[in-house]
C-alpha cells in the first residue's frame, strides 16, 4: 500500500554535509546548520541538545521534509529524502512521527478522534481505525480518557496522546521537538519513559530538549549542537555545554 | 475503487461550508444574484432576437397606387418587379380585396360600415416579399426611382424600416449592458468567493498543518475547499432557478395577463419551457466554473500544500 517501501528495508539514517543558510536580501547571517555528518542505526535513541539557535529546530525541520538543507545529503534507508517529489511527501511523512512541544491536537475533537483523524485523512478504511487506534492510546496510557476533549486532560497526558497520533501509521522513525518543553518534571519524565518503551520496540527516537536532568538520567546517545555546529556526539553522554 | 476518501473528502467540505455558514451564504447568494443577472440578459436577447426575426420574415413592401395609375402601368411593374432575382414573390390586390381585409380586421361594426363597396377609398396596391429582408432596400430603392413616381401613392417599408431599425437598435444595447452587468456581477461575485475560501483556509489553518504532519496526501487536503466551492455553485444555481420561475411563473405571467391577455403570457411560458434546459445548463455551468475555479486559485495561493 505505501509508495514509500524505500523505508522498508534496513532502516538508518544519515545526514551528510549538511548545511542550511537561511537568506534575509541584504543581510549576512550565519548558517544555521554548517556541514553537519550524523549517523543514526536502527534502534537508537538520540537526544539532540543545545542552547537556543543552535539549529535544533533546523535540524528537525529538514529530517521530516519541512525544509530542504541548502547543501548535503539526508539518506534515510538509503534514499536521499531532499529529492523527494511532493507527491511521494505524504508516504514519507506517515513513516515519520513526529511530536511537538505544543502537542498541535484539534481542540473540538476528542482524544479518539483526534487519534482517528490521523488515519481518516490518510485514507485507511473504517476497520483499521477501528482496530489500531484504541491500540495506541492502550499503549500510551490514554484509552480511559478516549471521550474527552484535549482541554479536559493534563498537558502530560495531552502529549500522549499526540505520541499515540504520532504512532498510529507504526512510523520507523519518532521525532520528538521538545516534547517535554511545556510539562512539569513528574510528567516529563513519564513522556520520556513512554519514548524509551517505543524505542525499545525497535522505533528509532530523535528527541530535540533542552531539558539536561533528562538527558542526564536518559544515558543514551547525545548530540551537542552549538552555532549550527555538531560539537560533541557521544554515545552515553549528558548534557555538557 | 475506493470510496473512503472520496465520502470524507465530501464530509469535510461540507463540514466546512456548514462551519462558515453565513459566509457561505453571503458568496451563495453574490452568486444567485450573479446567475440571475446573466439569465436574465440571455433571456431578454433571446425573446429580442426571436421578435425581431419574425418580424423580418414577415417584412414585405407594399406599394400603394394612385387611383389615376393605369391597370396596364401596374401590371407591367408587377412583371419588373417579379423578373428581379430578389423578389420571391409579387401580389397584386385589388380595391375590392382591400375592402375584405379591411372588414375582417376591424371588429368595430360602425368603423367597419365607413367604408362600402361604392365609396372604397382603399388603394390597389403590390405586396412584394424578397427572398431576404436585407435586399428590401434594394427594392425600395427601385420603386423610388422617377418612372414610377406618377402611379405611387406610398410606400409602406419606409415606415417599417424605422420601427425594425428601432428594435436592432434596443437588442444591440440590451446586449451590451448584459454584457457590462454581467460583467461587473461576475467579478464580484468572484471576489466574495475568493475571500470566503481564504477564510475557510485560514480558520482551518492548525487542521491543515496536522493533516500535512500525519501524511495526508495533497488531494485529501485540497478537495474538500474545492467541493466547497462547487457547492456555492451548485446551490445558487438551484437558488436562481427557482427565482427565476416564480418571477416568470407568477409576477411577470399574472402582469401579461393584465395587460397583454393570456394568450401573450402562455407564449411567453412556452417560451421560457422550451429554453428551460438551456438556461439551467448556463447556470449550472458559470456557477460550477466560478466555484471551484476561485476554489483552486485560492488553494494555490494560500495553501502551499
Amino acid at each position: 500500500m505505501s509508495k514509500f517501501y524505500y523505508l522498508e528495508g534496513v532502516l538508518l539514517i544519515e545526514l551528510i554535509g549538511v548545511s542550511k543558510a537561511y537568506n534575509i536580501v541584504g543581510v549576512k547571517i550565519p548558517r544555521a546548520l554548517d556541514n553537519i555528518n550524523i549517523r543514526i542505526d536502527k534502534g537508537e535513541f538520540v537526544s539532540i541538545v543545545g542552547p537556543s539557535g543552535a539549529g535544533k529546530s533546523t535540524l528537525i525541520k529538514l529530517l521530516i521534509c519541512e525544509e530542504k538543507p541548502t547543501t548535503g545529503k539526508i539518506l534515510i534507508a538509503n534514499r536521499n529524502i531532499t529529492q523527494l517529489k511532493p507527491s511521494e511527501l505524504p508516504y514519507f511523512r506517515r513513516k515519520v512521527g513526529v511530536v511537538f512541544q505544543d502537542f498541535k491536537l484539534l481542540p473540538q475533537k476528542t482524544v479518539y478522534e483526534n487519534v482517528a483523524f490521523a488515519l481518516e485523512v490518510c485514507e485507511a478504511y473504517p476497520e483499521e481505525i477501528r482496530e489500531k487506534v484504541p491500540r495506541i492510546l492502550d499503549l500510551v496510557g490514554m484509552l480511559k480518557c478516549k471521550d474527552k476533549l484535549p482541554t479536559e486532560i493534563s498537558g502530560g497526558e495531552r502529549q500522549r496522546v499526540s505520541i499515540a497520533r504520532a504512532l498510529v501509521h507504526s512510523p520507523k522513525i519518532l521525532i520528538a521537538d521538545e516534547p517535554t518543553g511545556n510539562l512539569d518534571p513528574v510528567n516529563a519524565w513519564e513522556i520520556i519513559e513512554l519514548l524509551e518503551r517505543i524505542n525499545k520496540r525497535g522505533t528509532i527516537v530523535i528527541l530535540a530538549t533542552h531539558n539536561k536532568a533528562i538527558v542526564d538520567r536518559l544515558k543514551r546517545r547525545v548530540i551537542l549542537l552549538k552555532g549550527g555546529k555538531v560539537v560533541s556526539d557521544q554515545m552515553k553522554g549528558g548534557y555538557v555545554i | 475503487m475506493n470510496w473512503i476518501p472520496i465520502t470524507r473528502i465530501t464530509k469535510l467540505g461540507l463540514t466546512n461550508f456548514w462551519r462558515n455558514r453565513w459566509l457561505s451564504l453571503a458568496s451563495t447568494l453574490v452568486m444567485t444574484l450573479t446567475l440571475l443577472i446573466i439569465s436574465m440578459f440571455v433571456i431578454m436577447t433571446m425573446v429580442i432576437n426571436k421578435t425581431t426575426d419574425r418580424i423580418k420574415s414577415k417584412m414585405d413592401i407594399t406599394v400603394y397606387f394612385n387611383d389615376s395609375a393605369t391597370t396596364e402601368n401596374i401590371a407591367d411593374l408587377q412583371q419588373k418587379l417579379a423578373a428581379r432575382a430578389d423578389v420571391s414573390e409579387v401580389k397584386y390586390i385589388s380595391k375590392e380585396e382591400a375592402l375584405q381585409i379591411w372588414e375582417q380586421t376591424q371588429k368595430n361594426q360602425q368603423i367597419k360600415d365607413l367604408i362600402t363597396t361604392n365609396d372604397n377609398p382603399l388603394p390597389r396596391s403590390l405586396a412584394v416579399k424578397a427572398t431576404t429582408p436585407e435586399k428590401l432596400n434594394d427594392i425600395d430603392n427601385y420603386l423610388l426611382s422617377d418612372d414610377f413616381a406618377p402611379m405611387i401613392h406610398k410606400i409602406s417599408y419606409e415606415e417599417n424600416k424605422v420601427i425594425i431599425d428601432k428594435l436592432l437598435a434596443i437588442t444591440a444595447f440590451i446586449k451590451k449592458m448584459g454584457w457590462l452587468f454581467s460583467g461587473i456581477f461576475i467579478i464580484v461575485s468572484i471576489l466574495v468567493i475568493l475571500n470566503t475560501i481564504r477564510l475557510a483556509i485560514f480558520t482551518r489553518k492548525s487542521e491543515i498543518e496536522i493533516m500535512r504532519l500525519v501524511g495526508a496526501s495533497d488531494r485529501f487536503i485540497k478537495m474538500p475547499f474545492v467541493i466547497e466551492g462547487a457547492l456555492y455553485g451548485i446551490l445558487a444555481c438551484i437558488l436562481a432557478f427557482i427565482l427565476m420561475w416564480l418571477g416568470v411563473y407568477v409576477i411577470i405571467a399574472s402582469l401579461v395577463t393584465q395587460y397583454l391577455g393570456a394568450a401573450v403570457t402562455e407564449n411567453l411560458k412556452s417560451f421560457f419551457s422550451s429554453y428551460i434546459f438551456y438556461i439551467i445548463l448556463l447556470q449550472f455551468l458559470v456557477g460550477i466554473v466560478i466555484g471551484v475555479g476561485c476554489s483552486l486559485f485560492s488553494i494555490r495561493k494560500y495553501l502551499k500544500v
